[in-house]
C-alpha cells in the first residue's frame, strides 16, 4: 500500500514538472499559433541560471524568484527580434525558426558552462525526507507537487478572473477580432511568449536540484512536453494538466514495473489516445 | 503546374543541355578531385539523398516530419548489420536498409497521419526519439552508444567488382542519388504526385472529392522513409560505422534545414541545400568550436529573409531579369 502511495506521489511530482514546461508550450501555441521548439532550451537556461545564482548568492529561494523573470525577458526579446516577422508564413517556418534558435542557445550554454553537468543543492528546508503514513518521502518532491498546484491555480485565476487573462483568451479565440476591438495583439504575443519562457525557466529552476543542470535536458524535456500536449491537446491548460498526469504516471509506473520499456509505454499510451482523439483529449480540431 | 504554388520556385521544366552537362561533370569529377575532396562530395550526396526524401513529404505533401533521421538510422543499422555479419553485396544492404525503414514507417505513419500539421511534426519527433532510445538501449544488437564499427564496403554483386575504393563508392552514391532523383521526379509528376500537392493545398477539398487523403499521406510517408533508409544504408559502409547519433533529433532538424536552405518543394533544391549546409559546417568548424551557433544564426536569417531557399532566390532573380512583374513570396 505504501509503495503504491509512494509511486503515486512520484508520478504527481514528475507531472508537476512536466506541467510547468508543457503549459507554456500550450499557451504559446494558443496565442501565437507557434510550436516553440526552443521552449525546452529555456527550461535548460533556467536550470543553469539557477546554478549560477545559487553559486553566487548562495540561496535557492532567490534563484526561484529571480531566474524566471530573467528567462522570460530574454524570451520576449527573442520573440520580438525574430519570430515577430514571420507570423504570416506557413507554420513550418516558425517551427524551423525556433529550431534554429534552440541550436544557437544550446551551443551558447555549452560555450558558457562547458560540457559537465552542474549540480544544484536543494535549500536546507527541503532537504531530507518526511514520514508519511509509514514511509519516508523526500521533501523536495512534495515541494514540486505544491509548486505545480500553485502555478496551475495561479494560471487559472489569471486567465479566468483577471483582465489580462480576458485579453489573452480573446486573442487566442480570434486574434483579428481582438485586434479590431483594440487589443494590442503584438504586445500580447510578446508578453505571452515571455511569460511562457518564464514558466519554462521556473520549471528548470525547480528541476535543477533533482536532475542537475546538464546539456540535453532541454531536448529531453521538450520531447516529453510534446507528448503531453499531443495527449492533452494544444492550447488547452486543462489538457496540459491532464496530459502531464498521464505522461507522469506512464513514466513512473512504467519505470517502476518495466524499467527497460518505460519510454515504450509512454508512446503506447499516446498512440492509443490518438487513435480515438487525434487532436488530444482537450484539443480542438485545427 | 497550374494554380499558385504555395512554396516559391517549384516545379521547373528540365533543360536537357544542363542535365547532360551536370551528368558529364559528375562522371568526370574523380579525375579532378583529390581523395579527400571526393570523400566529402560522397558524403554531401548521401545527405542530399536524405534531404531529397524529406522534400517528398515536406515540400510536396506539406507534412513536416521532425523525425526523418530515424529512417536514415534504421537504414544505416540494417546495412551495417548485414555487411558486417554476412558480407552481402552492397546493393543487398541498400535494399535491406530501404526495406526496414519502410516497414517501420508503416505503423509510425499510420498513427502519425491521423494528425496533421504541428501535431504530425510532434508525433514524428516522438516516435523518432523512441526509435533512438531503442537503438541506444538494445546493446546486443546495436552495440548501444558505441554503435557498430568496421562496416566493410563489399562488392557490387557476389564476386563482382569491389566498391572499397573512394572512386567506386563515389560512383555508387552518385548513381543512387541520380536514380532516386529521377524516380522522385517521376513520382511528383504522376497523378499520385498531383494528388499529394492537392492534399498540401487543401486537404479537406481533396477529401470532399471522394478520396481518402490519409492513404496517400501514408504511402508518401513510407516512400520517403524508404529513400531515407537508402541514404542511411549508403552512409554506414561509407563511414564504416552506425551509431545512435545517426538517428538523433539533431540530424532530423538538420535535414529540415537542408530542405529549407535549398528550396522546399523543388527536389533538386534540397540536394543543393544539403551540400551547402554541410560545406558551411565544414568551413565554420575549421575556424571555430562554436560553429553550431553560426550555423543556427545563418539558418534563422535564411528562414526570415529567404523563404524560398537558394533555388527560390535564383528563380526569383531569373524571373526578375526576364519579367520584373513576377515576384516570389
Amino acid at each position: 500500500m505504501s509503495i503504491l502511495l509512494e509511486q503515486l506521489l512520484n508520478a504527481v511530482a514528475l507531472s508537476a514538472l512536466l506541467f510547468l514546461v508543457s503549459v507554456g508550450l500550450s499557451l504559446v501555441f494558443g496565442i501565437l499559433r507557434v510550436v516553440n521548439f526552443a521552449h525546452g532550451v529555456f527550461y535548460m537556461l533556467g536550470a543553469y541560471m539557477s546554478f549560477t545564482t545559487v553559486t553566487l548568492l548562495g540561496s535557492f529561494w532567490i534563484s526561484l524568484v529571480l531566474v524566471p523573470p530573467v528567462v522570460g525577458i530574454f524570451g520576449a526579446l527573442l520573440e520580438s527580434s525574430t519570430l515577430r516577422f514571420i507570423y504570416r508564413r506557413p507554420p513550418i517556418y516558425q517551427l524551423l525558426l525556433t529550431f534554429g534558435l534552440a541550436l544557437i542557445l544550446e551551443e551558447g550554454v555549452r560555450t558558457v558552462y562547458g560540457p559537465t553537468a552542474k549540480p544544484v543543492d536543494p535549500p536546507a528546508l527541503l532537504q531530507g525526507a518526511v514520514t508519511l503514513a509509514g514511509f519516508h518521502y523526500p521533501r523536495y518532491r512534495l515541494f514540486l507537487i505544491a509548486l505545480g498546484i500553485v502555478v496551475g491555480l495561479g494560471l487559472w485565476l489569471l486567465l479566468t478572473k483577471a483582465r489580462a487573462g480576458l485579453v489573452i483568451r480573446a486573442v487566442a479565440q480570434n486574434s483579428e477580432m481582438a485586434d479590431c476591438l483594440g487589443a494590442d495583439v503584438q504586445r500580447v504575443r510578446t508578453l505571452v511568449f515571455g511569460f511562457a519562457c518564464a514558466l519554462a525557466g521556473l520549471g528548470g529552476v525547480a528541476a535543477a536540484p533533482m536532475t542537475s543542470a546538464y546539456l540535453g535536458m532541454g531536448i529531453s524535456v521538450i520531447v516529453d512536453a510534446f507528448v503531453v500536449v499531443v495527449v492533452g491537446g494544444l492550447g488547452s491548460i486543462v489538457g496540459s494538466m491532464a496530459g502531464s498526469l498521464i505522461v507522469g504516471a506512464a513514466q513512473t509506473w512504467g519505470g517502476f514495473y518495466l524499467p527497460e520499456t518505460a519510454m515504450v509505454i509512454m508512446y503506447a499510451v499516446m498512440g492509443a489516445i490518438l487513435i480515438f482523439r487525434p487532436w488530444g483529449l482537450f484539443g480542438e480540431e485545427e | 503546374m497550374t494554380g499558385v504554388p504555395r512554396y516559391p520556385g517549384q516545379p521547373k521544366g528540365s533543360r536537357p543541355a544542363l542535365v547532360a552537362a551536370t551528368l558529364a561533370v559528375l562522371i568526370a569529377l574523380p579525375w579532378v578531385l583529390a581523395r579527400y575532396q571526393m570523400s566529402i562530395l560522397t558524403e554531401l550526396f548521401i545527405f542530399g539523398l536524405l534531404a531529397l526524401s524529406l522534400d517528398l513529404i515536406m515540400g510536396y505533401t506539406g507534412m513536416v516530419s521532425f523525425g526523418h533521421a530515424a529512417y536514415f538510422g534504421l537504414g544505416a543499422y540494417a546495412s551495417a548489420l548485414l555487411l558486417i555479419n554476412f558480407a552481402v553485396p552492397i546493393p543487398v544492404a541498400l535494399l535491406a536498409g530501404g526495406l526496414l525503414a519502410g516497414l517501420v514507417a508503416l505503423p509510425v505513419g499510420y498513427i502519425s497521419t491521423r494528425a496533421t500539421g504541428i501535431y504530425f511534426a510532434m508525433l514524428t519527433l516522438a516516435f523518432a526519439q523512441l526509435l533512438y532510445t531503442i537503438a541506444y538501449k538494445w546493446r546486443d544488437l546495436t552495440g548501444g552508444s558505441d554503435g557498430i564499427a568496421g562496416v566493410p564496403k563489399t562488392t557490387l554483386w557476389g564476386g563482382g567488382p569491389s566498391l572499397a575504393s573512394p572512386t567506386a563508392y563515389y560512383y555508387l552514391v552518385t548513381g543512387t542519388l541520380v536514380l532516386s532523383l529521377l524516380v522522385c521526379r517521376g513520382l511528383v509528376r504522376s497523378p499520385f504526385g498531383r494528388a499529394l500537392m492537392a492534399i498540401r493545398e487543401n486537404e479537406r477539398k481533396f477529401a470532399v472529392l471522394g478520396e481518402d487523403p490519409r492513404r496517400f499521406k501514408l504511402a508518401v510517408f513510407v516512400i520517403a522513409a524508404v529513400f531515407a533508409g537508402l541514404a542511411g544504408a549508403l552512409f554506414a559502409p561509407f563511414r564504416g560505422f552506425a551509431s545512435p547519433e545517426v538517428m538523433f533529433w539533431v540530424l532530423s532538424g538538420q535535414a529540415l534545414m537542408m530542405v529549407i536552405i535549398g528550396g522546399i518543394g523543388t527536389l533538386i533544391g534540397p540536394v543543393v541545400g544539403a551540400m551547402v549546409f554541410l560545406l558551411i559546417q565544414e568551413v565554420l568548424s575549421s575556424y571555430t568550436e562554436q560553429w553550431m551557433i553560426f550555423t543556427g544564426a545563418i539558418f534563422v536569417l535564411m528562414v526570415i529573409f529567404l523563404p524560398g531557399g537558394l533555388v527560390g532566390a535564383v528563380k526569383a532573380w531569373l524571373a526578375g531579369r526576364s519579367s520584373p512583374a513576377q515576384g516570389a513570396g
